[in-house]
């Protein structure tokens, strides 16, 4: 056999001798390595070739490759190609190994290359080291790795979730940790279930370093590796008790197998059974208490831990539209990242802007802290002295079960007259004007009048309103009637005079009356007061007047006859009495017979 | 004669607006005093106060609803708010707090859009209170009748001529205020309203217990009451629902 290959390689040595032109070689970077170090192995052809077969590299692990590069170049109208495949190896152990021949098929014709010898002696230098250490720090203590078979793995791998109290305030910050307890040999862990960890808001603190930490932790007296898995920060969101619902993680758990050779390379090959187990933690119950309702300042608005709070301000002497930053730095340790928007009042001529939060949060195993930075950008309308009041700050102490409420300063700010509103002022002359800023809405106030109006709703539609309604046109009516009866009787001229007569003879009479001892005026007046009541009385005009005529007129009324004759006789009697003494009859007589007869006249006419 | 029904008015329609007694007053400036130091608790009792005695003043129930509002009793407050608004309807400090108060309610009724004409001659008819309109209308009944007398007795030809016609405006005037006095009279009848007083309220398809629920509304919301039957209410809502409620969830305005 060995004569067989020798003669096969002497032949293909003697074929790329005659042909000259295709060759397969192998070549290392060096002959004799250390443990740990890195061995390159390169299987180059000068031609095209394809199903390249490498060796089997015993005694390595093959850390990279194959590496193909290929190669064309034209010299002289000649092409020639080139293809190596290169190979990283690690060797497991020291000895001498032998690379074998790798063969390549170019041209129809197989080619392979001649076997090197490597020499593999104890790693030197820090790379060895290096990786010593890192086993060292990386894996479990093999000292506490239980030798033999681990019937109950329970007691040997388990989980807790450690939680540094288990009574809190709402928002006071809980440290859970996921520690992993082990006694055995773990080949591989994945998490199945990580809680959701409702009621909470939580916050994972990021560990640096992907390798797990293990450290020694001696547990009821028993000794195992420990690690943490995962650390969170957890700040209750509400109150009563909320339970941490369990972990569960499955692990692949590498058991010894039960061995009867003492081999140790046996063991570190093929000794191990590999066997799944899954974990679960216990749950965890927190209490969480609410925070006391006494002596709490309206300005809370969750913040529980322990604060510190400052303001500042980049320059308090600005011209109008000039932008300032007012700065709200809150300090201190707690649910930080739950902290409402602090909301300081600015003077309503500034023009305030979203704060620009800047968070310096650090998470570790003592819980968050750091700060949380409010920037507000804030521009000056309008030119004045400005304060920026104090903003209150409260906080819920847990360690003291009190309210702390932080004050900050006040600042004062000049504001000077901004250089643009001149040229605004020429433009348009009402540019600089702004609307009235609506600051909140309220109802209006009271009326302040002292006297209650009573304004009775039931007045329209009552007897009283409808009676006033009707005052104004039964006025009127009654005016128009009025009118109506005084324009009827203005109209009766003769009726006019006639119902007058009576007065005009009155008249007549008794200017008679005063005469009665000048006969000759007594009987003219008596005279004419009678002919002047029967003129108008009669309606005939006075020149028109004579004896005939009255006795006529007042048979026409149908008078008595003997009221006309007297009348008659009283007037002959008159006539005559004014040219001659009258006997029989005194002049009172007369003037009483007149008066009679008028009266007479009146009551029939 | 002119001058006696002038007269006659004065001493009939004076009382109307003056009836106001001292103590109301006393109680009025008491109530102001303590609302504007923030006592609103006692100036809810002081303005009922007067309330109950029987005195009916816009004013009163303005400051009163005021008062309920601040002590956060939001559906009192519409109660005297809406009282208020149906003694001076055209207020403008009373509706706008009824606005207000309305946006403190739970329920969102969305009312029907009126047409923009309905909606014009609404805010009309309600610009001033019924009994300034009956006034207004009665003065301006005697004075155009008044002037009718004069134009009818007086010999100057242009004296006749203005009274006429001013006659004739003054006329038109008191028919108009008559007529919307009317009118507005007729609104309020067919807009008798309540506030719910219940914090909620299922409004059912009959006046029954277990008639079934229509929907839901809550304290503050007006509805419009529209026929009482056995203790039981069919109320409107302003975007048309109708149903039943118990007649002691809602008090009338």
């Amino acid at each position: 056999m060995k004569i067989k290959l020798s003669i096969l390689t002497l032949l293909l040595c003697c074929s790329s001798l005659i042909f000259a032109q295709v060759k397969f070689t192998a070549s290392v970077n060096k002959t004799t390595i250390g443990t740990g170090e890195v061995l390159e192995v390169t299987f180059s052809i000068n031609a095209n070739g394809d199903r390249f077969a490498p060796p089997a590299f015993g005694g390595f692990q093959v850390v990279g490759g194959p590496n193909v590069s290929n190669s064309m170049s034209m010299i002289n109208g000649v092409t020639s190609s080139s293809i190596a495949y290169g190979y990283d190896l690690v060797p497991t152990r020291e000895g001498e190994f032998t690379i074998g021949p790798a063969t390549i098929i170019s041209g129809g014709r197989s080619y392979s290359t001649s076997p090197i010898k490597i020499k593999v002696v104890k790693g030197q230098g820090g790379q060895a080291n290096q990786q010593a250490q890192q086993q060292q720090s990386n894996g479990p203590d093999s000292r506490n790795i239980q030798k033999g078979r681990v019937s109950d793995i329970s007691k040997s791998l388990f989980l807790r979730a450690e939680v540094d109290k288990t009574t809190a305030y709402m928002g006071q910050q809980i440290m859970m940790n996921l520690r992993l307890y082990t006694r055995v040999n773990i080949a591989n862990g994945e998490p199945e279930k990580i809680p959701d960890l409702n009621g909470f808001y939580s916050q994972e603190i990021k560990n640096n370093n992907p390798n797990a930490q293990w450290r020694t932790e001696i547990l009821n007296g028993v000794r195992y590796n420990v690690t943490d898995i995962k650390q969170t920060v957890l700040f209750p969101e509400h109150e009563g008790d909320i339970t941490i619902e369990p972990s569960v993680m499955n692990f692949i758990v590498r058991q010894q197998a039960a061995s009867s050779s003492g081999d140790p390379f046996d063991a570190f090959f093929g000794g191990y059974e590999d066997v799944k187990y899954k974990v679960k933690s216990t749950p965890v119950v927190i209490h969480v208490k609410p925070l006391p309702l006494a002596g709490k300042p309206a300005e809370f608005t969750g913040a529980v831990g322990k604060f510190n709070i400052e303001a500042s301000l980049d320059k308090n002497d600005v011209k109008a539209n000039d932008a300032i930053n007012y700065t709200i730095k809150v300090s201190g340790a707690g649910n930080l990242k739950l902290l409402k928007p602090i909301s300081p009042t600015f003077p309503a001529d500034f023009e305030k802007y979203e704060p620009k939060i800047t968070d310096t949060i650090t998470i570790n195993a003592s819980g968050a802290s750091g700060s949380r930075k409010y920037t507000y950008l804030l521009i000056p309308r309008h030119q004045g002295d400005f304060t920026i009041d104090p903003v209150k700050f409260a906080y819920f102490n847990p360690a003291t079960g009190r309210y702390v409420t932080l004050t900050t300063q006040a600042f004062h700010i000049k504001v000077a007259k901004g250089s643009g509103d001149g040229s605004n002022v020429t433009a348009f002359s009402n540019a600089g004007k702004q609307d009235v800023k609506v600051l909140s809405n309220d109802i209006r106030y009271i009326k302040t009048g002292s006297e209650v109006n009573e304004v009775g709703s039931d007045f329209y539609g009552s007897g009283l309103y409808y009676f006033l309604l009707i005052l104004g046109p039964v006025g009127f009516i009654g005016a128009l009637i009025y009118g109506k009866w005084r324009d009827k009787n203005n109209a009766d001229v003769v009726g006019l005079k006639s119902r007058k007569a009576g007065k005009v003879a009155a008249k007549h009479l008794a200017s008679a009356k005063q005469q009665l001892n000048d006969k000759k005026a007594f009987y003219e007046n008596l005279f004419r007061g009678l002919y002047g009541y029967l003129s108008d009385k009669l309606n005939i005009p006075y020149a028109d007047l004579n004896r005939e005529k009255i006795a006529s007129e007042l048979k026409a009324r149908s008078l008595d006859e003997s009221l006309i004759n007297e009348m008659l006789d009283t007037l002959d009697l008159c006539e005559m009495a004014r040219y001659a003494p009258v006997s029989g009859i005194t002049a009172q007589q007369v003037f009483d017979k007149a008066q009679n007869m008028i009266n007479n006249i009146e009551n029939k006419i | 004669m002119m001058k006696r029904v002038i007269y006659l008015l004065l001493i009939i329609v004076m009382p109307i607006y003056a009836l106001a007694n001292d103590e109301a007053n006393i109680l009025l400036k008491k109530g102001n005093d303590q609302y504007a130091k923030g006592q609103y608790k006692e100036a809810i009792t002081t303005y009922q106060k007067i309330v109950d005695d029987g005195h009916q003043s816009a004013l009163v129930y303005y400051n009163l609803g005021n008062a309920y509002f601040k002590n956060e009793d939001v559906p009192s407050a519409l109660l005297y708010y809406e009282k208020a608004h149906k003694l001076s309807p055209g207020d403008e400090d009373i509706n706008f707090n009824i606005q207000f108060a309305n946006q403190k309610t739970t329920d969102k009724v969305e009312a029907g859009t009126e047409f923009f004409i309905t909606k014009w001659w609404h805010s009309f008819i309600l610009r001033f209170s019924l009994t300034t309109l009956a006034v207004m209308t009665i003065l301006f009944f005697v004075a155009g009748c008044a002037l009718l007398i004069v134009y009818r007795f007086t010999n100057s030809v242009s004296i006749k001529k203005w009274s006429f016609y001013l006659a004739l405006v003054i006329l038109i005037f008191g028919f108009a205020s008559m007529f919307v006095a009317s009118r507005q009279d007729q609104y309020f009848d067919a807009h008798h309203g309540a506030i719910i007083f219940s914090t909620s309220v299922n409004v059912k398809s009959a006046p029954t217990p277990n008639a079934k629920n229509l929907f839901l509304i809550h304290d503050g919301t007006k509805v419009e009451i529209l026929e009482d039957n056995n203790g039981w209410t069919k109320i409107r809502l302003a975007s048309g629902n109708e149903g039943w409620i118990n007649a002691s969830d809602a008090k009338e305005i």
